[in-house]
């Protein structure tokens, strides 16, 4: 999987995900979370538009970062979730304490 | 090493249940590495059983499984349990009407290293073989030696990932419970050899418990949380109403469930066999319900989170009546991963539960189908039916 990452605009990071996310890609963005929270900068939006897969293991990295950000202060936010991304999402209530927006700029909306 | 009673060895030999396994490739590679390490044209991973040497893993052996032991160079390297190096084995008498030396372009140098279980009982031998005579330097055989401990450490890995499922299987209900006017049945299939799934019953005083959860992930840190939660479920429930158990059991497990990154999916229930009472929790488990008599699927509609959300909610419990001829089911959403959709498995398992006899029947259809579609993911499934009265 491939993880963009932009430099911080306004306080927030973008990271755009490409590729299946699941049990090996999942150490990837936990670490790329981590990485951009210690950076200084705890607000962080993944885009999903280009994950073709994602499995609990994916899930799990998405709240291990939600977690790691809300620690320092800040929050992560998700947009571009396919219908599959979705119904993870959903099967797990976790839709409701991960907050999913339609578009980047929505998500950067109100921050 | 100390050399051990023949009986002992070959007990040793089966506990890491190896014999007649298929090739693996993280034996193959090892021995691809030694061949080309020592430039020879033949290198073996072999074990010694009672009668016969079996190969695990060669390079430039032309595809043999097994000799009779009798014939092999390297039951001397395991029968000593020490370094063997013959460097010219035609003018030797152990070897000089050995097949593989007498063979055109026969074996005209052999070195092996014996191959020890973890309790240190020589079972097999890595080797190197030329068809010409060489000899092999001290620090030569050292790298032999080091890359024997290798495979040890591989032949190993397998015996505990194995010894691992077993005691996880033991960790499942082993026997129906007796709940007089119910049936009940579940079965719980680790995509590996241990997995993140698991389910429980047992009885809390007159009532009958059931836990089915599935932790995220797969293979042995899931199973290592998963015993975690079995065992913390097991020991709130006996003092405390499932709610309040539910509840103690995030608490105390959050810490260890955010420090791991991971989270736990899982359904609750308590069954009251008199009145058909069914108290639950859900917690993000999302593929629980009942099928009633009548053949309408009623899935649970709760929206509490898993165990290790990133936001603190109380879970809350629900009740609903299991009326005479109302199935309870449940199942991890490995099983939904063979179909395309949430509502196509849904309707797969109502349409099971409809035409299956007993409870005993719906698991077995699950396990087969996850076994014939091969799941990738942990597949469990309990099912509860009350009898027509």
């Amino acid at each position: 999987m491939q993880i963009n990452v932009t430099e911080p605009r306004d306080g927030v990071a973008v990271l755009r995900l490409d590729g299946r996310l699941n049990m090996v890609s999942a150490a990837q963005l936990k670490q790329a979370v981590t990485d951009t929270v210690d950076g200084g900068c705890a607000r962080v939006v993944v885009d999903l538009a280009a994950v073709t897969f994602m499995d609990s293991s994916g899930l799990g990295a998405l709240i291990a970062g939600l977690k790691k950000a809300r620690q320092e202060g800040g929050d992560l936010r998700i947009t571009g979730v396919t219908q599959q991304v979705a119904t993870v999402l959903a099967l797990t209530n976790l839709d409701r304490v991960l907050q999913s927006h339609d578009s980047v700029e929505g998500a950067l909306h109100g921050w | 090493m100390a050399l051990v009673p023949e009986e002992t060895r070959l007990q040793a030999l089966a506990s890491l249940n190896m014999l007649d396994t298929p090739r693996e490739e993280r034996f193959d590679r090892l021995v691809r590495l030694t061949r080309k390490m020592f430039d020879v044209p033949t290198a073996v991973v072999s074990l010694i059983d009672e009668d016969r040497w079996w190969v695990k893993a060669e390079a430039g052996l032309d595809g043999i499984t097994e000799v009779p032991r009798t014939q092999s160079m390297c039951t001397h390297a395991v029968d000593t349990d020490a370094a063997l190096v013959v460097t010219d084995p035609a003018h030797d008498d152990r070897f000089r009407d050995n097949p593989f030396v007498t063979a055109p372009d026969g074996v005209r140098f052999y070195a092996g290293e014996p191959l020890h279980t973890p309790g240190g009982v020589a079972v097999g031998a890595l080797c190197i073989v030329d068809t010409k005579p060489r000899e092999l330097t001290e620090a030569q055989l050292e790298i032999l030696r080091a890359l024997a401990d290798f495979v040890e450490t591989e032949l190993a890995r397998t015996d505990e990932i194995d010894r691992a499922g077993e005691l996880q299987r033991n960790l499942l209900p082993r026997k129906t419970p007796n709940l007089p006017g119910y049936q009940v049945a579940g079965v719980c299939l680790p995509a590996s050899a241990v997995g993140g799934d698991f389910y429980d019953w047992h009885a809390v005083g007159d009532e009958f418990q059931l836990v089915l959860a599935d932790v995220m992930g797969k293979g042995i840190p899931a199973a290592l949380i998963g015993a975690g939660v079995r065992s913390l479920m097991r020991g709130a429930s006996r003092f405390n109403d499932l709610e309040t158990a539910v509840n103690r059991v995030a608490n105390a497990i959050e810490p260890d469930l955010t420090e791991t990154s991971t989270f736990v999916t899982m359904l609750a229930a308590r069954l009251d066999p008199r009145t058909g009472m069914l108290t639950y929790v859900d917690a993000g488990h999302g593929i629980a319900g009942i099928v009633t008599h009548q053949g309408k699927a009623e899935q649970f509609d709760s929206d509490g989170l898993p165990l290790g959300a990133p936001a603190w909610e109380p879970w809350r419990a629900e009740q609903v009546q299991l009326e005479p001829g109302d199935t309870l089911v449940a199942l991890s959403d490995g099983a939904l991963d063979l179909f395309e959709t949430i509502d196509e498995a849904r309707e797969a398992i109502r349409e099971t539960i409809v035409a299956a006899r007993d409870p005993q029947e719906v698991v077995d259809i699950v396990a087969t189908y996850s076994k014939d579609h091969h799941a990738t993911d942990d597949v469990t499934c309990v099912v509860i039916k009350r009898n027509e009265s």
